[in-house]
């Protein structure tokens, strides 16, 4: 597993991600703007691609996002969520309520008939980070494989508990009592911090 | 100590934290509970981490200049005027309402609202009331009860899952108690055997999969009116 040594660079840019949302918020600075969208435009591309969005949509939607961080600007609040904490959530939503039904049809057809869980462990692809992510990335590397992958087709491929049953062909009692497992050791590492 | 009365299984905070419920019946109902309920918002901040971090590590697709568009396009759309402020805020009530003394959470107003949906009560049974808000192809129901206080629901099972939430009053079901924000889930199989408590009216939203299933023989031909 790799271990992310250097513990300093990810608070600064932690800080400096917060530091953009406060200008937008404050003064409506247009550069922190830029600067941020440079940071967070192609995550969120990329993010929604990966959630099997057409290329075209998920352009729109990306703007959409990075229009309503621009506008909600004032809702942030550096004491309860990161900014990318933050924008995941916006992302997340909007694209849950535009594009739900079109994808969802899609996302377990088309899929490999014999599935393949993903090679890398959820927690080293977020070690490999240099960001405040590697708090996450810590605890989530600590959780059992069978709890990460369980946690990687949700986050990765936006699999519902039922889907990820379906597809590692498991009880849906043993994957519900695997997220159990694995939320109550995350509530321990991570309890206070959120 | 369990987690009935307050919470549901930890499943359905992962499924909705990772943007990867069912429905968008199931995102409606727990964006509502989540709206509602202190402790699941909590469940969810913790999850929204990992989303964050996830998203983090979103840069496979190479820097913004690869983009087909550039943070001064959303600024001008911005100063255009398409700011989304206006459409967001000042969206009329749901057409067809006629509830004005149920406030609704935000997120199912706007689930209302965008897919104009109107509440439409109708007789369910006795001091009930029922509005049927959307129905799936697999035979889920997403449906508000409105009950007066102290009504009793008769025992019944359900052939697929439900799940409750208590958007005004409170009810029992035996001797727990689910008051404002508290989500019941019931497995299919599960009997219960509710009691609107004395206190005031109850609404609940409620997404079930699969027909209600009355015990007894005349409450199952009562269904086919009832439509649930």
């Amino acid at each position: 597993m790799t271990q992310h040594s250097d513990r300093t660079r990810p608070t600064a840019e932690t800080a400096h991600l917060t530091a953009l949302m406060e200008r937008i918020a404050g003064r409506g600075d247009r550069d922190a703007f830029r600067a941020l969208f440079a940071h967070f435009a192609p995550r969120v591309r990329a993010f929604l691609i990966k959630r099997n969005v057409p290329p075209a949509q998920a352009d729109d939607l990306t703007q959409d996002v990075m229009m309503a961080v621009w506008r909600r600007a004032s809702g942030f609040d550096a004491a309860k969520a990161s900014a990318t904490t933050w924008i995941y959530t916006i992302a997340r939503n909007l694209h849950i309520d535009q594009y739900r039904k079109a994808v969802r049809a899609s996302r377990l057809d088309g899929r490999d008939p014999v599935f393949q869980p993903p090679e890398q462990p959820l927690a080293d692809e977020l070690c490999e980070r240099s960001e405040s992510v590697t708090t996450v990335g810590a605890a989530l590397g600590d959780l059992p494989d069978d709890q990460q992958q369980v946690l990687g087709l949700a986050f990765n491929e936006g699999l519902s508990h039922r889907e990820i049953a379906t597809v590692l062909k498991l009880p849906l009692g043993t994957v519900k009592s695997r997220i159990r497992l694995a939320m109550d050791k995350l509530r321990q590492k991570l309890g206070d911090m959120s | 100590m369990n987690q009935r009365g307050h919470l549901v299984d930890d499943a359905w905070y992962l499924d909705y934290a990772a943007g990867a419920l069912d429905s968008e019946a199931h995102g409606v109902l727990m964006a509502s509970h989540v709206e509602l309920s202190d402790a699941a918002r909590e469940r969810v901040a913790m999850l929204d981490r990992i989303g964050g971090a996830v998203l983090d590590t979103r840069e496979s697709a190479g820097d913004s200049t690869g983009l087909p568009f550039d943070a001064d396009d959303i600024l001008a759309r911005i100063d255009a005027g398409e700011d989304g402020t206006l459409s967001r805020n000042a969206g009329p009530d749901p057409s067809g309402r006629e509830d004005e003394d149920i406030v609704l959470p935000p997120a199912l107003q706007a689930y209302l609202a965008r897919t104009g949906t109107p509440v439409r009560w109708s007789f369910l049974g006795p001091g009930l009331r029922k509005a049927i808000l959307w129905r799936g192809e697999a035979g889920e129901t997403l449906w508000l009860l409105r009950a007066r206080p102290g009504v009793s629901i008769p025992q019944h099972g359900h052939r697929g899952s439900e799940l409750t939430l208590v958007l005004k009053g409170s009810f029992w079901d035996g001797d727990q108690q689910y008051r404002c924000g508290d989500l019941e889930e019931a497995d299919p199989g599960v009997e219960h055997d509710i009691r609107i408590d004395e206190a005031g009216e109850c609404v609940c939203l409620a997404l079930t999969e699969g027909k209600l299933r009355f015990d007894s023989p005349l409450l199952r031909a009562f269904q086919v009116f009832t439509g649930l």
